[in-house]
């Protein structure tokens, strides 16, 4: 299956699961390109467990080797700890890579869909602003991240 | 046939999230359709509505600390109709529905369902600046809520900001203008018990909106809610009937039905809720696209959320003792 097939097979489920799908968390997710999906890797610098959402903060070097600071909304603390994740889940320094919906803006910043952790186990803190929640995704992105893709929009214009 | 339907749905949504299904009835993660039980007929007024209920139970039951039902422990929101007053045609690509708000409410509302259709997302809502959620949006907010009922008032907790509704136990409403002088989040609510039910009567609510995606309402309206924890095939719930008065916003008074379900795994795990609020957690803004936006670390006006106090020149300052280098142990 090359990629646009596996492109398609993510977008008919997924359209069923999530476009009519409204959270009531909290505030308006307009800020996030809920239909792009991008992928980072960088070092945690905090883990904000807090009401009303938690943030992760992580630093990214980019092409010019500079690090820049990246911030994830998530969602909120009684909504996660049901999944297990808790406050000291993410720790400074922590390797991570994190899948998310991009801040429309293109500020550093975006809604966690999940998190690959420095066990390569996978949790996921996302909220609504995260626009993909297929199951498949992160089996898409595994693949996508060893062709060194790190937006869907790669993939969508290929 | 629409718990089935609905269950490919909700199983790939995260438990906060709601389902939508195919005539645009919305229930919780829990699947289970709720029915509106309607008042036996419509009334002119909430307060007609309320003294037409409190002498159908012959002035209420007066249960002391023995009798009293107990609801307390912490819940869920598990599902309501509220969309279905509003929106035809489903959730995805449906219009509003024509002659159940005033025509400046319809208008407003309209272009809020534009938004919501269109764009995805409403571009800005109030909650932005975590303003409470006030009522009627306290029945579906998804933070936890917590029942706490004594024979002479119940507390009605929601863990945003632990926002409290008050029920005053057979009284009357409060003089507002001599009591309080203004509107609030959640009113005035005064109540009694029918035998396992509550009945509540709420007005003196500020202007807000159920959600970002459903219609405003006014500093007119009221509600007349009947609470009770009832049984269900797969567990209970306590349903809430609730009648909406709001001459402003309404054409004739609505019915709607709203669910909570014990957060039983929450309570396993040992989670407690806290009091939390925005001005030392949250990043989010209006900006001058009119967009609900956040601050980054590094703009102005971004705030840590575990920064230190106004006093960070004295040792243990900070609001984030687990994560200061200085502490040998966040223990």
């Amino acid at each position: 299956m090359n990629l646009l097939q596996r492109w398609k097979f993510f977008l008919v489920p997924c359209s069923l699961c999530l476009v009519p799908v409204m959270a009531p968390a909290h505030h308006s997710f307009s800020m996030f390109d809920r239909d792009t999906e991008m992928a980072l890797t960088g070092s945690v610098e905090r883990w904000a467990f807090n009401n009303p959402h938690a943030w992760l903060y992580i630093n990214v070097e980019n092409d010019a080797g500079e690090i820049i600071e990246w911030g994830f909304e998530g969602g909120a603390p009684p909504q996660l700890v049901r999944q297990g994740i808790t406050g000291r889940t993410f720790n400074p320094g922590d390797e991570v890579t994190i899948m998310f919906s991009p801040l429309a803006d293109g500020r550093p910043g975006g809604a966690m869909c999940w998190v690959k952790l420095p066990d390569d186990s996978y949790v996921r803190p996302a909220d609504g602003g995260c626009g993909s929640r297929d199951p498949e995704s992160i089996e898409r992105w595994e693949t996508w991240l060893e062709q060194g893709i790190t937006s869907s929009k790669e993939v969508a214009a290929q | 046939m629409l718990k089935n339907y609905l269950r490919p749905l909700v199983s790939c949504a995260l438990p906060a999230l709601l389902a939508v299904s195919a005539n645009a009835q919305i229930v919780g993660f829990t699947g289970q359709v709720l029915e509106i039980e309607p008042p036996d007929w419509e009334f002119a007024t909430s307060d007609e509505h309320y003294r037409y209920l409190l002498d159908k139970a012959d002035g209420g039951t007066q249960h002391t600390w023995d009798t009293l039902p107990r609801w307390d422990g912490l819940w869920d929101t598990a599902g309501n109709n509220h969309m279905d007053a509003f929106i035809e045609g489903g959730l995805r690509g449906g219009t509003v529905k024509k002659g159940v708000l005033t025509p400046a409410y319809e208008a407003a509302y309209i272009e809020r369902w534009r938004q919501q259709q269109e764009e995805g997302q409403v571009r800005y809502d109030r909650l932005t600046h975590c303003e409470p959620a006030g009522l009627p949006r306290w029945l579906l907010e998804p933070y936890n809520h917590e029942f706490i009922n004594m024979p002479h008032q119940s507390y009605f907790i929601n863990d945003f900001s632990n926002a409290i509704r008050r029920i005053y136990i057979n009284q009357e409403h409060t003089n507002l203008a001599e009591m309080n002088g203004s509107h609030s989040w959640h009113g005035d609510t005064v109540g009694f018990w029918d035998d396992n039910k509550l009945i509540t009567h709420t007005k003196y609510v500020m202007p807000a909106d159920f959600t970002r995606w459903s219609p405003m309402t006014s500093n007119q309206l009221e509600l007349v809610e009947t609470w009770e924890l009832r049984e269900f095939d797969d567990f209970e719930r306590l349903v809430v009937q609730v009648t909406m008065y709001d001459s402003h916003a309404l054409v004739k008074p609505l019915n709607f039905v709203y669910a909570f379900r014990r957060s039983e795994g929450l309570e396993e795990i040992g989670y407690r809720v806290q009091h939390w609020e925005c001005e030392q957690s949250s990043n989010s803004y209006l900006d001058e696209d009119g967009l609900t936006n956040f601050y980054l670390p590094g703009e102005p006006g971004y705030k840590d959320p575990r920064a230190t106090s106004l006093f960070a020149d004295l040792p243990g300052q900070t609001a984030d003792p687990y994560n200061d280098p200085a502490l040998d142990s966040g223990d």
